[in-house]
C-alpha cells in the first residue's frame, strides 16, 4: 500500500506545517529553532480603542490655539479656536475647554500631536476610517483585516469565553453603513476573528446570554439534548471528522460563553448606580463603562465609538462650535473615569488605551496645504451666524492621538503643530503604520507578522515596513 | 542512496523546494526584510536539503538543471536582497537584479567566484553569525541553511546565469483535446475516468448513498432547497431504475429555483451584490438582472463570458469594477481591476501580484498585466511598479498572445476583439476553469485546487480535459455540465473522510469521493424557512422587477438642521380622502406594514393592530368606507435609541364597473407626535398644525427591501423570499456569505465561535424557530411521536432511530409545549447531519 504509506508520512508533515500555517505566527520561531531575538517583551494584554468618528478637530480639543470668541460678522479666516484653553495635569500643556476631565489624567499617558492622516484624494470619512483601522488604503485586491482582528488572530482571547474582538457603539444601518462594514471585518484572516458587535451597550448582555425568554435551566437542557443527539446520530457517515468536530466544538464554546458567569461583564445593570452615573453621558459613555467591565473580565480588544453617521457626531459641516460642546460633554467624563478606574484596579499597566479619529478639521483648510481637494464644505467669508462658527472642513495635516497604559509613558508629549493656520504638524509627522506597530509592539506581536494570501504575503502593516514609535514607551 | 538516481532524484527534491519557497515569498515586501514565512519554508526544506546536499556534491548538473537552479538563486536574491541591492536601491553599489550587477559586485569588489563557493565573498557574508557587523542580510535574520546551501551549490556548479527566458512556474496547457475514454466497465464517462484513477491509486469504489441521501444532496446542490416530504416519499417508493436521472432532469427544469440558487455562486464569483461599498457614489453597478436572466434562460457559458467582457448596459457592472472616490493605488485602478477579475474568475490566473511587479506566484510580468489592462483603458496606461511610475507604457494585449492579437482603436472594438481571442475553442483554459469550479461545488474540492490557480496540476488531467472538452462540445451548456456531473456514480458516493483542510488544498491530495460540504448561509436559511417559518420577507433584488408605489413614511427628525434617524416614541398619522359614490364600490382592501407597531383606524373605527412589519396585514374595509374618509394610524418606534421606523400602506378600491383606485402612503399624509384631543381619529379633528409626513426614502429600499407579501394579488402571497436574493444581513454574514467587494471563490467554511453564538442566541433565529414550533405544535401537538418522525423526515430525510426517538420523547411532555418543540427543532437544525450536504 504505497499510497497509504506516503499519505501517512505526508500527513505527519502536514500536521507540522498546518500548525505553522494556521497557528499564530509566534510559533514560527519555535518550530524553526530561531533564536529568542523574535520574542518581544509583552507590555500589554488588552487594548481599548476610543474612536472619535467623524473627524475630531485637534485645535478644538487636545491641541488648542488662540481663542477667537464669536463676534457677529467676524472674518472666517480670523477664527482660530472657538473655545478658550484650560490647563491639564501636565505643566504647559493645555486642552480646549470642556475636556478638563481628560486633562486631569494626562499625567498618566502620552499625548501625540503630530499625527498625519493619509492622502486619499477625496477627504472621505469612511475611506480614511478604513485606512486608520486596517492600515491599508482602500481599495485592496483582497479584504484586509481590522486591527482588532489581527490582534484576535495573533493573541486569541485572554479569557477563553470572551470574544477576542468586541466592537461597541456602531450601527451599520445608518448612512454609509456599507462602507463601515467594509473594514469592520477580519478579512482574509477568516470570520472567526471578526468583530463581536454590540451597537447599544445597554443591550450588550443580550448578545451573551441565552435567547430572550429562555431560562438557564432550559438552556442547559437544550444543550444536553443537542449533545446527545450529536453523539447518537449516524454522524460518522456524514462529513469528514475535522468539520464535525469543529462545529461541535464551536457550539460548546458558545454554550460555555453564554452560560459563563463572566457574561455578566456585559451587563451594565450590574454596575453600582453611582459608578454607572459617572459614565452615563449617553451611548459612548456607557460604551466606555462596558469596555472597562469587559477588560476586567478578560476581553482582548475592545473598540468604543462615538458612532459614525454622515454629518453627525464629530462630523460638523455646520454648527461646529455648538455641537462640539455636546461632543466634549459626551466623552470627557467617561474617558476620565475609564482611565482612573483601570488605574485603580491595576489594569492600566496592562491595557493600552488609544483615543483617535480619522483626521482633524479646520475652518478653512480642506485636506492639507498644497493639496487640491474636491467637494469642500462651503464656508462664507464672514461669520454672520453662530451656525457658521466652527471647524467645518476636513484637515489631515495635524491630528492628535492620546494613549495611555500598557507601557505607554506617563505624562509625556510627542510632536507639535503650528500656532498659525495651517495648523500642520511642525515636527516629524507620525503615520498610521507607526501607530499600529506601536500597539503590536506593546502586545508583543512581531513587526513582520504576515500571512500568504493568494500567493502574496500580507503584513500587519503594508509591506511589513511600519516601525513602532519607541518614544511612546518608557 | 543509490548513485544511479542521483541525477534525477535530487532535482525532484529541488523543484519541490522551489515550489515551497516561491509560495512563501512573493509580495512587495520581498524587497526588504525577511518574511516570517521563510522560516516555515525552511521547515520542510531542511529535510529535503539534508538528502540532496550529499548527493549533489560531486555531481555535475545538466544545463537545464543549472538553469533552474539559477532561477532558484534569483528567487533568493529577489526575496532576501532586493530591499537593499536592486536597480532602484543599490547599497554598496551592489545590484543583484541583473546579471551584470551580480558578477561585477559592488564597492568591495566581486562577490562571486564561479566554481568556488569557499572563495566567494557572498558566501562569507551570509555565513557570518547573526551578531556580526558584516553579516548579510544585516537585519531580520540570516538566510536559512537551505538558502545558504543553495547559493553554495549554485556557485560550485559554476554560477550559471541563464539568458533563456524561463518560466519558473508550471503553466497549464491552453489547448484542449478530448482524450479518448479509458476502456473501463462503467457506463458514465466520469466514472470510467475515476475507475481508472481508483485502480491506479489502489482505491476501492466506495458505497453509493441511498435514495434518501441522494435526493437531499441533489436538491440542495441543484436548486438549493430541501426536498419536500411527499417528493421524498414518492422518490423512495418509485421503482424506476432511472429515477435518479429523471429526478435530476426535473430539477434542472425548475429554472426559477435553479437560477436563485446559482445566483449565489455567480454573485460571489463576479463580486456582484445588491448592496455594499461603492453603490453610494454610483461607483459600482449591479448585474443581477442580467445574471438572473442568463441563468433562467440557460445562456451558454461562452455567451455569458462574451457579454461580461463586451457588455451590454445590463452586464457592464462586471468589468467596470468598483470605482472609489479619491486616489487609489495604481494596481487598483479600474482597468487593472478588470484585468485581475477576468483573469481570476474566468481563467483561474492570479494577476494581482503582476499588477504591482513581475509575479512571484506565476509567470506573468508587470508588462503583461498592464497590457491586458490597456484593453479596457481609454488612454495609454503608464506602468507603475509598486505604485511608482516606470516611464514604460502599455500596449493592449491578452495575457496569452498565442491565442490572438487584440485589435481596434476604440474601446468597443478592443472589447469585441478580446471576446474573439478569449472565447474560442482553442482557449481550453476558459473551459477547464469553469468546469473545475463546478466540480468543486459538487465535490468540495476541485480537480485543480485552489480553484483560482488553474496552473496547478489536477488530480486527474484526463478527467478535467474530458469534462472541459465535453462541456465545450455541448455548446457550453451549464445545466448539461451539472447533469453530466450529478448523474455520475462518482457524485453519488458516500462522503469520503479527509484528514484536514490543508490536505484538501495540497498537491498530494488523492481523490477518494465527494467530501461533506457545509451548507451555505443561503441553503441553511432556505432550509430553516421550509422547516420553520420564512426567515425573510423582503427581497433586495426582485427578479420580477415589481415596483412599489406606496412609500415608507414617518415623521422627520432633525438635529442641528440635519435629518437623523427617528427617536423612539409614538407618532400619529392621518390621511383623508373622498369617495364620490361609496355605493359603487365592490371591494376595498388595505395592506399595511409598520415598523414597529401600529393601531389602525378608519373613520374612527379601530380595525386592528400589528407588531411585525414583515407580516403584511390585510383588512377588508368595504363596510366602513363613506363619502368622506379618514385613515388614522397610531404608530410606535420601539427601542431606546434612534432607529428606523416607517409605515407602508395601500388601500385598493374596486368598483362594480371594473375600475379600481389605489391610495398609498406618501408625503401627502400628515403626522404629529403630540395630540391636542382624543378625537384625532375623527374626520372633523383639526390637523392644521400637523406636519407633512416624511418619506423615509433614503434608506427605505436598503432597509426594508421589496416586501414580497405587500401585494393585493393573493396568488402572490406567502412566497418565500429566498436568501440568495435578500440583502446581506448579520445572520447570513455570520454564516459565511461574503461581502462582495472582491472576488471570493471559496467561502470560509470552518464553523466559528461567532457563528455558534449566532446560532445559539440570535433573537432573529430564535424567533423563526419559535414561530415554526408553534406551527408544528398546532399540526402535531397531540402526537409527539408523529411530530418527531415528521420533523426528522423533513429535516434529515429519514426517520429517527429508536434511540433518538427515546431521547426526544424524553424531553417533551405528552402535549408538548412550543418551548419544548423549539428546543427539539433547534437541536436538529444544528446537527452536523443537517448542516452538511
Amino acid at each position: 500500500m504505497q499510497h497509504q504509506l506516503e499519505r501517512r508520512n505526508f500527513l505527519k508533515k502536514m500536521q507540522l506545517a498546518s500548525l505553522a500555517a494556521m497557528g499564530s505566527t509566534l510559533s514560527f520561531p519555535l518550530l524553526s529553532g530561531c533564536k529568542e531575538k523574535e520574542v518581544i517583551d509583552r507590555k500589554a494584554d488588552h487594548v481599548i480603542l476610543l474612536w472619535m468618528a467623524g473627524g475630531m478637530c485637534h485645535t478644538e480639543t487636545f491641541d488648542p490655539k488662540k481663542y477667537t470668541p464669536f463676534e457677529k460678522g467676524m472674518e472666517s479666516k480670523s477664527v482660530i479656536s472657538t473655545f478658550p484653553s484650560v490647563s491639564t495635569a501636565i505643566d504647559g500643556i493645555n486642552f480646549s475647554e470642556g475636556l478638563e476631565g481628560i486633562g486631569s489624567i494626562m499625567d498618566r499617558g502620552t499625548l501625540l500631536r503630530s499625527y498625519r492622516a493619509a492622502d486619499l484624494g477625496h477627504i472621505l470619512h469612511t475611506r480614511h476610517q478604513y485606512h486608520w483601522h486596517t492600515c491599508y488604503e482602500p481599495p485592496q485586491s483582497v479584504q484586509v483585516p481590522h486591527i482588532g482582528a489581527w490582534i484576535a488572530k495573533e493573541m486569541g482571547p485572554v479569557n477563553p469565553v470572551m470574544p477576542p474582538f468586541i466592537d461597541i457603539g456602531q450601527r451599520f444601518t445608518v448612512g454609509e453603513g456599507e462602507e463601515l462594514k467594509a473594514f469592520h471585518s477580519a478579512g482574509f484572516l477568516g470570520t472567526e476573528y471578526g468583530p463581536f458587535i454590540i451597537p447599544d451597550p445597554r443591550r450588550g448582555l443580550e448578545s451573551v446570554r441565552p435567547p430572550h425568554g429562555m431560562t438557564i435551566k432550559r438552556f442547559e437542557r437544550r444543550q444536553q439534548l443537542y449533545q446527545e443527539l450529536v453523539k447518537n446520530s449516524p454522524m460518522g457517515e456524514h462529513g469528514s471528522d475535522y468539520q464535525q468536530e469543529s462545529l461541535v466544538r464551536s457550539m460548546e464554546r458558545a454554550y460555555a460563553l453564554l452560560k459563563s458567569p463572566d457574561a455578566s461583564a456585559f451587563d451594565l445593570n450590574a454596575e453600582p448606580s453611582k459608578s454607572f452615573d459617572r459614565y452615563n453621558t449617553g451611548r459612548f459613555g456607557q460604551g466606555c463603562l462596558l469596555a472597562r467591565r469587559l477588560v476586567e473580565n478578560g476581553a482582548r480588544f475592545v473598540s468604543v465609538t462615538t458612532e459614525y453617521e454622515p454629518f453627525l457626531g464629530w462630523d460638523t459641516h455646520e454648527n461646529g462650535h455648538i455641537r462640539l460642546k455636546k461632543m466634549k460633554k459626551e466623552i470627557d467624563a467617561p474617558i476620565h473615569q475609564l482611565i482612573v478606574d483601570l488605574d485603580e484596579r491595576g489594569l492600566l499597566d496592562r491595557t493600552i488605551v488609544i483615543l483617535a479619529s480619522e483626521f482633524s478639521r479646520d475652518m478653512l483648510m480642506e485636506g492639507r496645504p498644497g493639496l487640491t481637494v474636491k467637494d469642500q464644505v462651503t464656508v462664507p467669508d464672514y461669520v454672520e451666524d453662530l451656525k457658521n462658527y466652527g471647524m467645518h472642513r476636513h484637515f489631515t495635516d495635524g491630528c492628535s492621538i492620546l494613549m495611555w497604559g500598557g507601557g505607554i509613558r506617563r505624562g509625556h508629549i510627542i510632536g507639535e503643530t503650528a500656532d498659525e493656520r495651517p495648523f500642520s504638524a511642525t515636527t516629524e509627522p507620525i503615520y498610521i503604520d507607526q501607530i499600529h506597530q506601536s500597539v503590536y509592539h506593546a502586545l508583543g506581536i512581531p513587526e513582520e507578522t504576515n500571512y500568504i494570501i493568494e500567493g502574496r504575503p500580507f503584513y500587519t502593516t503594508p509591506d511589513g515596513l511600519g516601525k513602532p514609535l519607541m518614544e511612546l514607551f518608557s | 542512496m543509490c548513485s544511479k538516481i542521483k541525477s534525477k532524484s535530487p532535482f525532484t527534491q529541488l523543484s519541490a523546494w522551489i515550489l515551497v519557497v516561491s509560495l512563501a515569498c512573493s509580495g512587495c515586501r520581498h524587497h526588504s526584510e525577511t518574511p516570517v514565512n521563510h522560516r516555515y519554508a525552511a521547515l520542510e526544506t531542511d529535510v529535503l536539503l539534508a538528502g540532496w546536499k550529499q548527493t549533489l556534491e560531486d555531481t555535475e548538473l545538466s544545463a537545464d538543471e543549472k538553469d533552474r537552479l539559477n532561477l532558484h538563486v534569483r528567487a533568493i536574491f529577489a526575496h532576501r536582497c532586493f530591499g537593499c541591492h536592486s536597480t532602484s536601491k543599490h547599497k554598496g553599489a551592489l545590484v543583484l537584479d541583473a546579471k551584470s550587477g551580480v558578477f561585477e559586485g559592488g564597492d568591495n569588489g566581486p562577490i562571486i567566484v564561479p566554481g568556488d563557493a569557499g572563495a566567494s565573498e557572498i558566501m562569507r557574508r551570509v555565513r557570518l553569525p547573526e551578531s556580526h557587523d558584516d553579516v548579510m542580510p544585516p537585519e531580520d535574520g540570516k538566510l536559512t541553511d537551505a538558502e545558504i546551501e543553495t547559493l553554495a551549490l549554485w556557485i560550485n556548479q559554476g554560477a550559471t546565469w541563464t539568458d533563456r527566458q524561463l518560466k519558473i512556474f508550471r503553466e497549464a496547457p491552453l489547448a484542449l483535446a478530448k482524450p479518448p475514454l479509458p476502456d473501463q466497465d462503467d457506463d458514465h464517462p466520469i466514472d470510467q475516468w475515476v475507475s481508472k484513477y481508483f485502480d491506479e491509486n489502489d482505491i476501492d469504489w466506495p458505497q453509493l448513498i441511498d435514495d434518501r441521501g441522494f435526493i437531499r444532496r441533489v436538491h440542495l446542490d441543484v436548486v438549493g432547497l430541501l426536498p419536500s416530504d411527499d417528493v421524498v416519499e414518492a422518490f423512495i417508493s418509485n421503482r424506476d431504475p432511472n429515477k435518479r436521472t429523471k429526478l435530476i432532469d426535473t430539477l434542472l427544469m425548475d429554472r426559477q429555483n435553479y437560477a436563485v440558487h446559482w445566483m449565489t455562486f455567480w454573485n460571489d464569483l463576479l463580486r456582484n451584490d445588491y448592496s455594499g461599498t461603492g453603490f453610494i457614489t454610483n461607483g459600482r453597478k449591479q448585474i443581477s438582472g442580467w445574471l438572473f436572466e442568463a441563468l433562467t434562460e440557460n445562456m451558454p457559458y461562452d455567451a455569458m463570458v462574451s457579454q461580461l467582457l463586451n457588455p451590454t448596459e445590463a452586464s457592464e457592472g462586471f468589468i467596470q469594477g468598483i470605482q472609489w472616490r479619491g486616489e487609489v493605488n495604481a494596481s487598483q485602478r479600474i482597468e487593472l481591476q478588470a484585468a485581475q477579475n477576468i483573469s481570476q474568475t474566468l481563467l483561474g490566473l492570479n494577476l494581482k501580484c503582476a499588477s504591482c511587479h513581475n509575479s512571484f506566484v506565476n509567470n506573468v510580468t508587470l508588462q503583461q498585466a498592464y497590457d491586458f489592462a490597456q484593453v479596457f483603458a481609454d488612454s495609454t496606461l503608464e506602468l507603475y511598479r509598486c505604485d511608482k511610475p516606470t516611464g514604460k507604457s502599455a500596449k493592449p494585449s491578452f495575457i496569452f498572445p498565442e491565442l490572438g492579437l487584440i485589435e481596434g482603436d476604440s474601446l468597443s472594438d478592443r472589447l469585441a476583439s478580446l471576446v474573439d481571442v478569449l472565447v474560442q475553442p482553442d482557449n481550453g483554459r476558459l473551459y477547464r476553469t469553469v468546469v473545475n469550479r463546478y466540480w468543486a461545488k459538487f465535490f468540495g474540492r476541485g480537480l485543480v485546487a485552489p480553484v483560482d490557480e488553474m496552473d496547478n496540476r489536477p488530480w486527474s488531467e484526463a478527467l478535467l480535459d474530458w469534462l472541459a472538452a465535453d462541456f465545450r462540445e455541448n455548446g457550453s451548456d451549464l445545466t448539461l455540465l451539472i447533469r453530466q456531473i450529478v448523474t455520475s456514480k462518482t457524485y453519488q458516493l458516500e462522503p469520503a473522510s479527509y484528514p484536514n483542510p490543508l490536505y484538501l488544498k495540497s498537491s498530494q491530495f488523492v481523490f477518494e469521493g465527494p467530501m461533506a460540504r457545509k451548507m451555505t448561509a443561503e441553503q441553511f436559511a432556505d432550509a430553516v424557512s421550509s422547516i420553520c417559518t420564512p426567515m425573510y420577507h423582503s427581497l433586495a433584488f426582485d427578479p420580477h422587477g415589481r415596483d412599489m408605489t406606496a412609500k415608507w413614511i414617518w415623521m422627520r427628525q432633525e438635529e442641528f438642521d440635519r435629518t437623523v434617524l427617528p427617536y423612539p416614541g409614538v407618532r400619529y398619522f392621518r390621511h383623508g380622502f373622498s369617495i364620490p359614490q361609496p355605493a359603487a364600490l365592490s371591494a376595498a382592501h388595505i395592506l399595511i406594514a409598520v415598523d414597529h407597531e401600529y393601531d389602525l383606524y378608519v373613520n374612527q373605527q379601530q380595525l386592528g393592530s400589528g407588531v411585525d412589519w414583515h407580516e403584511v396585514d390585510r383588512y377588508d374595509v368595504l363596510e366602513v368606507l363613506e363619502k368622506q374618509n379618514i385613515i388614522a394610524i397610531k404608530a410606535v418606534n420601539d427601542g431606546e435609541i434612534p432607529n428606523h421606523a416607517g409605515i407602508l400602506f395601500a388601500l385598493k378600491l374596486d368598483y362594480t364597473d371594473g375600475r379600481s383606485d389605489t391610495i398609498f402612503s406618501d408625503d401627502s399624509w400628515l403626522v404629529t407626535d403630540s395630540l391636542t384631543s382624543e378625537k384625532w381619529t375623527h374626520y372633523s379633528y383639526d390637523d392644521g398644525d400637523w406636519e407633512d409626513a416624511w418619506k423615509a426614502g433614503n434608506y427605505a429600499k436598503s432597509h426594508w427591501g421589496r416586501l414580497l407579501n405587500f401585494t393585493f394579488d393573493e396568488a402572490d402571497n406567502d412566497r418565500l423570499a429566498r436568501a440568495g436574493l435578500v440583502k446581506l444581513d448579520p445572520f447570513l454574514k455570520g454564516l459565511g456569505r461574503p461581502s462582495r467587494e472582491n472576488v471570493l471563490t471559496q467561502r470560509d467554511d470552518a464553523p466559528t465561535l461567532l457563528q455558534a453564538l449566532l446560532l445559539s442566541n440570535d433573537q432573529f433565529f430564535a424567533r423563526v424557530i419559535a414561530e415554526g414550533a408553534e406551527e408544528w405544535v398546532s399540526d402535531y401537538g397531540t402526537d409527539r411521536e408523529l411530530l418527531i418522525d415528521q420533523l426528522y423526515q423533513t429535516a434529515l430525510g429519514r426517520l429517527p432511530t429508536e434511540k433518538e426517538k427515546m431521547q426526544l420523547i424524553d424531553v417533551m411532555s405528552t402535549q408538548p409545549s412550543v418551548e419544548e418543540v423549539s428546543d427539539v427543532i433547534w437541536s436538529v437544525l444544528l446537527l452536523p447531519e443537517f448542516l452538511f450536504i
